[in-house]
């Protein structure tokens, strides 16, 4: 009975990652052959030297157009978040199973998912063609896409509440809408906050790209500058996309660090 | 909400006939029969997992009664089942259930929600009990911390708030699951002499969950011992 032992003792060993391990060094050798490119002997490095030097230096007199379309760029991710926040709240309650009947969780999850498989240049394209190349396609395509995301994380965040706080609110004598607003919510509300924060962070980025298919904002500039080749103004659009990412980036983990905070989850031990 | 005559100090408030309660398959205890007088201060003592917290959750109508029956008696003596007194109860909850992102003193305010009709809070918590919830929280030696956030507390400051959560709802009755396991010795002679001093003020009935032999001569007037080493699983 040898040889059984020595099989078992292998499937012992491939545990999840060995197995997945495995996986991706057979999917990394078959995939290879996307390496040759054109196949003709091109100097990489001198087309990228060349093609960065046009970057160079920024032509800033731009600077005003670049701002103004920034501006427009934030709006449209300021009511894409704004909305799809609005969205999301019930969508996400549908969703979390702690709290709705589980076929109907299933359902509004399943929904999220399908909103989330489209990414939001597709959401951008279909919208333009729904409204026309206008900020508003902006608006709509991105709420339609952060709802996927929105709808999803707040959904977690309602699964992840203890639900006894409520539970006991409700023992006490409240009123099950008192019990959801003040003992589900309150524990609630940071993630949700924070999650919405994280998303206008991201909608900022993503507003900058769905201009390329005219859906407006700073993306519209990108594009048009690409199209007549005028890479000195367009590095100076890439830089205030930099600094203005960093700085919410700045600004968005503060704040996120401050709402958790709140949940006291690092500060509980500490009081002790 | 009923209105709430005067009741006879000293007169059957909580009856238990031939309560049994069972956990899955186990029995936890039978045929307990009980009667508490109003204002009284009941202790229930008992090794862990003899069953003290599911009695006080079928008190509180929280667990139903495997066998037998229990009610509670309204200011005219007439039988009332646990469902009817939601919100005349003060629960202290053993894993004290409160408001993690909410300070303190809004938590402790939080025990009147259901006196007000939910469309009348939807603006925001009603502030009629925090004068008489600064004074608890102050009794208990929270005063300072009364604001601050109740996840950023302490276990045992958590503990006394939700102490003062339960007798910040003017209840009739207090069931209090283990509340002062958290706190020091001082600290907890000092949270069952507010508990014991407002019984005694407003005539409240205590059914009081503790392990300490000590707190119980000093501050319960009789003591249920649920064993499951006892003959009939019980003691008075």
């Amino acid at each position: 009975m040898s040889a059984p032992k020595r099989g078992r003792a292998l499937y012992e060993r491939l545990d999840l990652e060995t197995v997945l391990a495995l996986l991706l060094a057979a999917a990394a050798v078959w995939s290879l052959p996307v390496l040759r490119g054109s196949g003709r002997d091109l100097d990489h490095w001198a087309n990228l030297k060349r093609f960065l030097g046009r970057f160079l230096p920024p032509d800033l007199s731009v600077l005003p157009d670049v701002a103004a379309a920034l501006g427009e760029t934030f709006r449209i991710a300021v009511l894409a978040t704004l909305f799809a926040v609005a969205l999301s709240l019930p969508l996400a309650l549908c969703a979390a199973r702690t709290v709705s009947p589980r076929p109907l969780a299933l359902l509004a999850r399943l929904a999220m998912n399908m909103v989330r498989t489209l990414p939001s240049l597709v959401w951008a394209l279909v919208a333009v063609a729904v409204v026309g190349a206008n900020p508003l396609a902006g608006v709509v395509a991105l709420t339609f896409y952060s709802v996927g995301y929105l709808g999803k994380f707040f959904a977690d965040a309602f699964e992840s509440v203890d639900l006894k706080v409520a539970a006991g609110l409700r023992a006490l004598g409240a009123h099950p809408i008192q019990a959801f607003q003040y003992g589900l919510w309150p524990q609630a509300r940071p993630l949700v906050w924070s999650q919405s924060l994280w998303m206008l962070e991201y909608n900022l980025r993503s507003a900058a790209i769905v201009g390329y298919v005219g859906a407006g904002g700073i993306g519209v500039q990108l594009h048009a500058y690409q199209e007549y080749y005028q890479w000195d103004r367009f590095a100076t659009v890439l830089l205030c996309i930099l600094a203005l990412v960093i700085a919410l980036d700045l600004v968005g983990e503060r704040l996120r660090a401050r709402l958790l905070r709140r949940t006291g989850s690092a500060e509980t031990l500490a009081a002790d | 909400m009923a209105a709430i005559t005067a009741p006879a100090p000293g007169a059957p408030h909580l009856s238990l006939r031939g309560l049994g309660l069972r956990r899955g398959e186990r029995w936890l205890f039978r045929g307990l029969d009980l009667e508490v007088r109003r204002g009284e201060f009941l202790a229930v003592t008992g090794p862990s997992g003899a069953g003290k917290s599911s009695l006080v959750a079928a008190l509180a109508g929280l667990l139903p009664a495997s066998e037998g029956g229990l009610s509670w008696c309204d200011a005219a003596g007439a039988a009332q089942p646990p469902a009817a007194l939601r919100g005349r109860l003060g629960l202290v909850f053993q894993d004290l259930r409160l408001v993690p992102t909410l300070p303190l003193l809004d938590n402790v305010c939080l025990a009147r929600l259901g006196r007000h009709p939910w469309w009348r809070t939807l603006a925001g918590a009603p502030r009629e009990g925090e004068a008489r919830a600064r004074a608890l929280l102050g009794a208990l030696g929270l005063a300072e911390v009364a604001e601050r956030t109740a996840a950023l507390c302490s276990g045992g400051e958590q503990q006394r708030a939700a102490l003062a959560r339960g007798l910040c709802l003017e209840p009739e009755a207090v069931l209090a699951d283990e509340p002062v396991s958290a706190l020091d010795p001082d600290g907890a002679r000092r949270a069952l002499g507010v508990l014991r001093d407002e019984a005694r003020a407003r005539g409240l009935t205590v059914v009081c969950v503790l392990h300490d032999r000590p707190h119980v001569e000093e501050f319960a007037d009789r003591a249920l011992v649920i064993d499951p080493a006892l003959p009939a699983g019980f003691a008075l």
